[in-house]
């Protein structure tokens, strides 16, 4: 399969000789040995003669508003395209979905609900999102049931001492490339949390901008998939004292792929930055398979950084401890399971959305 | 209530426990004791269940039923329960969450209805009290960072929870101080019924002085060498095992 993209739209907007040349050069869907895409598959045609769930996630985390009646504003193609603000790092994806699609704006300063409920799959546009209040905003997303070959792009721009709450459902997808891009500004905060569960060939980016004494977390969870399911990130530390921290948890199985690609930039005055990157996949089964691929790249000499990445199995021996205690081993590893992704449900801040995701996961968990 | 009859196990092709003959009945306290790498662990793996152990020969009959044909839970929930000499660390699972999860295991083992929160939490502070544990650790992950006494401790605190018939203590005085040893040793004495059976594993006479044995066997090389009452191990404290082993 080979991605087509409207030409027109190239030409007739002032698109940067940058552009033109990832488009050409660094196209995933047809060269496959491109770094940063070097797991996700892209240049294949992944399916699953699986029929995915059906999964009512508004319902089920008790939120009414949905943000798509509010109005939005659309945004210029050209200055976003050729804003490319990331050192040394290229996607793909970001400059073909604002290629090939329009974006739409949406102010969170102009709502004054604390939760806000967005689906992405009934969305064709981009969207930016913008935050410079300092409200608390909890920002849910879903994207289910896509079945998409092109990516799409959600920006977050947020404001000096402004912060927001993101959690990313992406569940029951045939196919979903996404690109999150986050530009903090200085003293803001960005909590991320992304599940995703039951899809078939997915591939999300996460690409996080940092200035001075601001802070973010990206927490990812990867459960029940098959096909291939891909996790890129890409965050950088432009000014100092600014703190990442960011873990991905995968349960593998069923002859799944789960890959992780994740790094780490700090700007040479970017001092005292505290970065922090974890990746663990849980391996169930010998014919399932979990890359992951941690990097630094450092060019500050007063930083605290650190990474690591684990792919382990089930612990025979905790299983035996349940059931001498007369817990089967079905649920003694539903526990274990359980147990392993913990930390990332942990991370959801709001106490209601916490409990309600918790939910969500244990009644996706098998 | 247990009979073992000329029982051999051996793992990796090494013989473990070689001709080992056992009877305890219903409302006896056994004790067994034995020099490092006599079987004594072994052995409670095998009435456990635990895989990696080949039984080579032998039979083992609990409560009329075959041992040896069922599965480790099984064997939990028709009430064998083996308190480890090294309890597993479980990272991410409460203690208090695990209790309640092994508790509603058996009673639906047995056909019951689960027991609902109010009431389990009830028992677990009860029985936690008896055993001078601090509720507050029950909100801990399972044994994680816990000291060796608190381990132990709450090894004999899901004991005292689940109540079995037959429970097997693996060395369980290991690495208690004085008042750990007395207070688990009284968490012991508590169960003791007529209905209640227990084999205690251990190296030494002083948990014994807690914890009062009908029967002690002496265990040497995978077979029992001598058996007696209390007063055997007395006898062993002041010989050694060596002459006790020889003389037997």
């Amino acid at each position: 399969m080979e991605l087509t993209l409207n030409l027109d739209k190239i030409q007739s907007d002032n698109v940067s000789k940058y552009a033109k040349t990832i488009l050409d050069k660094q196209n995933p869907y047809k060269n496959f040995k491109i770094e940063n895409y070097k797991y996700a598959q892209l240049h294949r045609d992944i399916k699953s003669e699986t029929l995915l769930r059906d999964i009512d996630i508004s319902e089920l985390l008790r939120i009414s508003k949905n943000i798509s009646s509010l109005t939005s504003n659309p945004v210029d193609l050209a200055s976003d395209l050729n804003l490319w603000k990331y050192k040394n790092d290229d996607s793909f994806f970001r400059v073909s979905s604002l290629l090939k699609r329009d974006t739409s704006s949406i102010n969170l300063d102009l709502i004054d609900d604390k939760n806000l409920f967005l689906d992405i799959s009934q969305i064709n546009e981009n969207i930016h999102f913008f935050k410079s209040s300092k409200n608390v905003i909890n920002l849910i997303i879903m994207n289910s049931k896509s079945n998409d070959e092109y990516p799409k792009s959600i920006f977050f721009d947020i404001s000096n001492n402004s912060n927001l709450n993101v959690i990313h459902f992406n569940i029951s997808n045939y196919k979903s490339f996404l690109y999150f891009e986050s530009n903090l500004q200085d003293n803001s905060h960005l909590n991320f949390v992304s599940f995703q569960s039951d899809n078939i060939h997915t591939r999300n980016e996460f690409y996080a901008s940092l200035n001075l004494e601001c802070n973010f977390d990206l927490f990812g969870l990867n459960i029940n998939n098959y096909g291939v399911n891909d996790n890129y990130s890409f965050i950088q530390h432009l000014k100092p004292s600014s703190s990442s921290r960011e873990i991905f948890k995968s349960i593998v199985e069923k002859g799944a792929i789960t890959n992780f690609q994740g790094k780490i930039y700090v700007d040479s005055i970017a001092q005292k930055t505290d970065g922090y990157q974890m990746s663990r996949s849980l391996l169930l089964d010998d014919i399932s398979k979990a890359n992951n691929k941690p990097e630094l790249e450092i060019y500050a000499d007063d930083v605290k950084c650190s990474h690591g990445s684990t792919v382990s199995k089930l612990d025979e021996d905790q299983i035996y401890y349940f059931k001498s205690r007369g817990i089967d081993s079905e649920m003694a590893k539903k526990i274990l399971k359980k147990a392993f992704i913990a930390e990332i449900i942990e991370s959801i801040k709001d106490d209601n959305l916490r409990e309600y995701s918790n939910n969500i996961i244990e009644s996706l968990l098998t | 209530m247990l009979e073992i009859k000329n029982l051999h196990v051996s793992i990796e092709e090494k013989k473990i426990i070689k001709g080992l003959n056992l009877l305890i009945n219903k409302g006896e306290v056994h004790a067994l004791m034995g020099p490092n790498g006599s079987g004594k662990s072994t052995l409670s793996y095998v009435l456990s269940g635990k895989d990696k152990y080949e039984i080579d020969d032998g039979t083992i009959e609990y409560n009329e039923k075959n041992l040896l044909e069922l599965d480790v839970d099984e064997r939990a929930n028709e009430g064998l329960f083996l308190a480890f000499q090294y309890p597993m660390e479980i990272p991410g699972v409460q203690t208090s969450f695990f209790l309640k999860t092994a508790i509603n295991s058996k009673r639906k083992y047995l056909g019951h209805s689960e027991m609902d929160a109010l009431e389990f939490a009830k028992l677990m502070k009860s029985k936690a009290e008896e055993l001078n544990i601090n509720t507050e650790m029950l909100k801990r992950d399972l044994n994680v960072n816990y000291s060796g006494g608190e381990k132990k401790k709450q090894e004999i605190l899901q004991m005292s929870m689940l109540s079995p018939k037959m429970a097997i203590l693996d060395e369980t005085d290991s690495g208690l101080d004085i008042d750990a040893l007395r207070i688990v040793s009284e968490g012991v004495n508590k169960l003791r019924s007529k209905e209640n059976s227990f084999l205690v594993i251990t190296h030494y006479q002083r948990l014994l002085n807690y914890i009062k044995p009908d029967f002690v066997h002496i265990i040497a090389d995978g077979r029992i060498v001598k058996s007696g009452d209390y007063s055997l191990a007395l006898e062993l404290e002041e010989k050694g095992y060596e002459e006790i082993s020889k003389s037997a």
